[in-house]
């Protein structure tokens, strides 16, 4: 057990690529909590999506000791945040497990919008936030450019912040003397009730869920029978320990003030909610710690496999993956076109990407999903209210007494010359403009309400292109509004592709319907007869493309009667036709399918 | 009735799109490997024969002598019939008065001649020993010494040949009366001088406007067309090709020879050594997804009579799948479907691969 004055407990704010993981990697080895021989490259991302896209996906926590130049021993905790507005609720609830924060800038970029949402969610929580200047080695390296835009932008002393190279180990120990001199001590009262804040849990197939958390107040042991304030659950706890880079060390006992782990063989992860505080069942906490709130997708995808007799792995696989994911959330549905699959819910683009990646590397399977909505809210005129994210529910338009669809608060950080790029495409994406900051003479911060419908769509992608990947993207869900909402279906020789509808603002679903169409047309081969693609709303259609009748399909000689080698031709053609899908009278390649799925990935 | 085929591999020289087997013999052999053929004859049962095709190679190249004792062995063992049908394909560049002669007395009375093309530049890049002109000398000739049964062959998509080229080619022949005229659409074979060029073939659209062309030119002409790339004046079809996709039995004999006999099919190995040497045939390996309905299926959708409904179900059952498919394509122009037959349109036949296969997803689900 640790003397609360002795413990740290803190995170690190930083934009991906601005160096956090390396940082982190600094620090444990200055703290000598891995041998040099165990470090791996950034040892807190350890899944190897994390690795390759550079960020965190998860939340992660790792405990150091570290000897200060004061003389004492202090006890360090950091706890890793995700680096995506995606899971901005997680980041909150790390945040709120931390005394302080290391907010790192890069030298040579500076402030991005990412940092700053995320260094306002640590001042909201009243964290000390730390600067540091990383990348100093960097030709390009200002750093007191750097300082300057963190006093004139978020507002803090930073002109005496450390300057450092994570990539090269400069300085490292100023950082770590920070840590001790700038950071508060925790100041739980360790004969409270316990109330312990859950921010992050994961399921091992041994131990059942591993619970991370933060403990505010109070003490839990070996025994202890503990409740979750928000779910109910209650277990009885048979480990608790901290967590080391290389793994966990039971300890026996966490008192106020700590971070750490239990575990009590608990089976389903939605039972340990993130945000969730934990008490004493026979000594309950009044109140619990404040901020939970459920995780609610807001995006939403049909996710089918390519072989539609590995539905039952697919099933299996989001199984597994959810008992790590509590917001990931599934169920079955069924597609004329695509077969039996299942309708996926994300926190957002990324983690529908990152749920993609994973089941096709980790559970080896080709995948088909349809385009991502939405949830829509439909008042019908009976009175009631429903909420639509899958096209096929949306009801007929003579019951529909309004429809709305969600807005998120946006904020763009650019340099100011794209100012003018990045107008235009958000007024075309049916956004509202609120204001613009200048945060220094050259960077400019926009604040939009924007539909999430068309930040799915492509807004990343276009944002990236129209600002050569200078602008950053921050958003976070705002509210529901009217919307004049239609949806489009797709028409194949006059039979309608259920997997290929979408809801749409009325002004926008004209333009995406010809696209898709085009693109239909592009990527469906040749018929033996003509193919209508045609894109309706209700019975009207609203754009049309044809493809054109195959013409020539023919074997011409029978050689003195060979009819061996006429056989083998038609067997090799029609083993080049197994991959195709039948959709109605059509067959078409999986691949054009998809094609037309991932209509923003141009 | 069975049908009698014998393999002549012998050539001048190889032509660029050809990958089938031939070379070009020495006297010696073409003596050596005559004899191996009537040898062979007489390893199989007799029995009436009504067709007899002496196919290629250039059985031309053979010479007179050599073909009528072939086909003399064959007379001896088996029962040609009186009106046997006895067809000899022949190059124009070895077609002289003398083996025309030879072929005549004989008894031959079909000849099937490679023109392939009426223009210099596509029977250079075809790699063909023969102009134009000598070939229609030779159609006159052959006409001289009374065969009145001619079929020629022409060939389509070829590199650069627009619909005007190719009815340029199809005048020139129809001027030379044939009876019956084959068209083959050239496919580039892996191996051949043609396929290593690498030349630009029409596109499809382009093809098929050119052979939909052809096709109605040789309507008006008094052609039948009575199977995909065949065309015939009333009566002239040819009885031997049509045992192909009527699933009639034939014999094939000689080097790289095909048969259909006694229910199976099997052939010789492509080596004339082998076969003078007495090799025996080789069952042909079994096509998975392919039996006798999908050959039948396959073979019969290739002629103007298509399936017949009474046939179809003697032989295999339920019609009603087939039925229902081929049907399903009347709207398209692609097949016309009667309650007694199903066939495919003109159009239907430039697109046969891809109906076949349909057809076979269809009986296989």
């Amino acid at each position: 057990m640790n003397e609360q004055t002795n413990i740290r407990n803190f995170s690190i704010i930083a934009h991906i690529d601005h160096g956090k993981s390396t940082l982190a990697d600094r620090i444990l080895e200055q703290c000598e909590a891995v041998a040099q021989r165990e470090m791996e490259e950034q040892l807190l991302d350890n899944m190897d999506l994390e690795r390759e896209r550079g960020i965190t996906i998860k939340a992660r926590a790792v405990s150091m000791d570290y000897q200060a130049d004061d003389g004492n021993l202090y006890h360090l905790n950091l706890i890793d945040t995700p680096g995506h507005v995606d899971f901005n609720y997680e980041v909150s609830r790390s945040l709120a497990a931390c005394e302080g924060a290391l907010l790192v800038v890069d030298a040579a970029q500076g402030i991005e919008a990412q940092t700053l949402g995320n260094t306002y969610l640590a001042l909201e929580h009243d964290l000390e936030v730390v600067p540091i200047i990383n990348k100093i080695d960097l030709p390009a390296a200002e750093p007191l450019r750097a300082k300057q835009e963190i006093e004139d932008i978020i507002g803090i002393p930073a002109m005496d912040s450390p300057e450092i190279s994570a990539k090269l180990g400069i300085h490292i120990h100023d950082v770590l003397e920070r840590i001790v001199s700038d950071i508060p001590a925790p100041k739980g009262d360790p004969d409270a009730p316990l109330r312990a804040l859950i921010f992050d849990s994961q399921y091992d197939p041994y131990k059942g869920v591993i619970v991370y958390m933060r403990l505010m107040d109070g003490q839990v042991a070996p025994g202890t029978r503990v409740k979750m304030m928000a779910t109910g659950a209650e277990f009885q706890v048979i480990e608790c320990g901290v967590m080391q880079p290389l793994g966990l060390l039971p300890t026996g006992r966490l008192s106020a003030g700590e971070v750490g782990y239990f575990t009590a063989s608990i089976k389903n992860v939605a039972d340990t909610r993130v945000g969730d505080t934990v008490t004493e069942a026979a000594r309950p906490a009044e109140t619990p710690l404040p901020g939970y709130r459920k995780a609610q997708p807001m995006v939403y995808c049909g996710i089918y496999t390519e072989d539609g007799s590995k539905y039952p792995d697919l099933r299996d696989a989001l199984e597994k993956l959810q008992l790590n994911d509590a917001a990931l959330s599934f169920e079955p549905e069924s597609s004329i076109a695509l077969g039996f699959g299942f309708r996926c819910g994300f926190l957002g683009m990324l983690h529908m990407e990152i749920i993609q990646e994973r089941l096709e590397r980790e559970f080896d399977l080709d995948l088909v999903t349809t385009l991502p909505s939405v949830v829509y809210k439909i008042e019908k005129t009976d009175g009631t209210e429903i909420s639509i994210d899958n096209p096929h529910d949306y009801p007929d338009p003579a019951q529909i007494a309004e429809a709305r669809e969600p807005f998120v608060k946006a904020a763009i950080i650019t340099p100011q010359e794209y100012v003018g790029n990045i107008m235009p495409m958000c007024q075309e994406r049916r956004s509202v403009f609120k204001d613009m900051k200048y945060l220094d003479s050259t960077l400019v911060e926009l604040h939009y309400e924007m539909p999430i419908n068309e930040i799915i769509y492509d807004f990343f992608d276009a944002l990236k292109a129209r600002t050569k990947g200078y602008a950053s993207l921050d958003y976070e869900f705002c509210d529901y509004r009217t919307s004049d909402l239609v949806k489009v279906d797709l028409l194949l020789n006059g039979d309608q592709v259920d997997a290929l509808s979408f809801i749409a603002h009325r002004d926008k679903a004209y333009g995406r319907a010809r696209r898709i169409c085009e693109k239909l047309k592009e990527n469906i081969p040749r018929q033996l007869f003509e193919v209508p693609v045609q894109a309706a709303i209700g019975g009207k259609i609203i754009a049309r493309e044809t493809v054109k009748a195959m013409r020539k399909d023919v074997l011409a000689k029978c050689y003195g009667g060979d009819i061996t080698r006429k056989k083998k031709l038609l067997e090799k053609q029609k083993e080049g036709k197994k991959k195709m899908r039948t959709l109605g009278t059509v067959q078409l390649p999986t691949e054009a399918f998809m094609a037309v799925l991932k209509l923003d990935e141009e | 009735m069975l049908g009698l085929y014998f393999h002549i591999p012998f050539c001048a020289s190889k032509c660029s799109y050809c990958d089938f087997y031939s070379f070009p013999g020495t006297d010696a052999q073409m003596d050596r490997y005559t004899a191996a053929l009537c040898q062979s004859i007489k390893t199989f049962p007799p029995e009436p024969a009504d067709t007899v095709y002496f196919g290629g190679g250039t059985p031309s190249l053979l010479g007179g002598a050599r073909l009528t004792a072939i086909l003399n062995a064959a007379r001896e063992h088996f029962q040609l019939t009186r009106d046997a049908e006895i067809t000899v394909e022949c190059n124009p560049d070895s077609m002289n008065a003398a083996f025309l002669s030879a072929l005549r007395t004989a008894g031959v009375n079909r000849l099937s001649i490679g023109i392939q093309s009426a223009h210099a530049d596509e029977l250079r890049l075809l790699g063909r020993r023969h102009t134009f002109r000598q070939a229609q000398e030779a159609i006159l000739l052959a006409k001289e010494y009374g065969f009145d049964n001619l079929a020629v062959d022409l060939m389509c998509g070829l590199p650069g040949q627009t619909t005007e080229k190719l009815m340029y080619s199809l005048e020139q022949v129809l001027a030379l009366h044939p009876a019956h005229l084959s068209c083959y659409g050239l496919k580039l074979e892996e191996g051949t001088p043609l396929f290593r060029t690498q030349p630009d073939l029409p596109d499809d659209d382009t093809q098929a406007e050119a052979w939909e062309a052809l096709c109605s030119r040789l309507a008006s002409a008094g052609f039948l067309h009575y199977e995909i790339s065949n065309f015939c004046k009333p009566g002239r079809r040819s009885r031997h090709n049509s045992k192909y996709w009527d699933l009639s039995e034939y014999l094939g004999l000689g080097a790289a020879a095909h048969s259909f006999y006694r229910g199976e099919r099997f052939a010789f190995p492509r080596d004339a050594g082998a076969f003078i040497g007495g090799v025996q045939p080789i069952p042909e390996e079994a096509v998975s997804g392919f039996n006798a309905r999908e050959e039948y299926l396959m073979l019969r959708l290739r002629t103007s009579e298509g399936i017949s409904r009474a046939d179809y179900e003697r032989r295999f059952g339920d019609f009603y799948p087939i039925f229902q498919t081929l049907r399903a394509l009347e709207p398209h122009g692609l097949t016309l479907c009667s309650a007694s037959a199903c066939r495919l349109s003109e159009r239907g036949f430039l697109v046969s691969n891809a109906i076949i296969r349909l057809l076979l997803q269809t009986i296989h689900s």
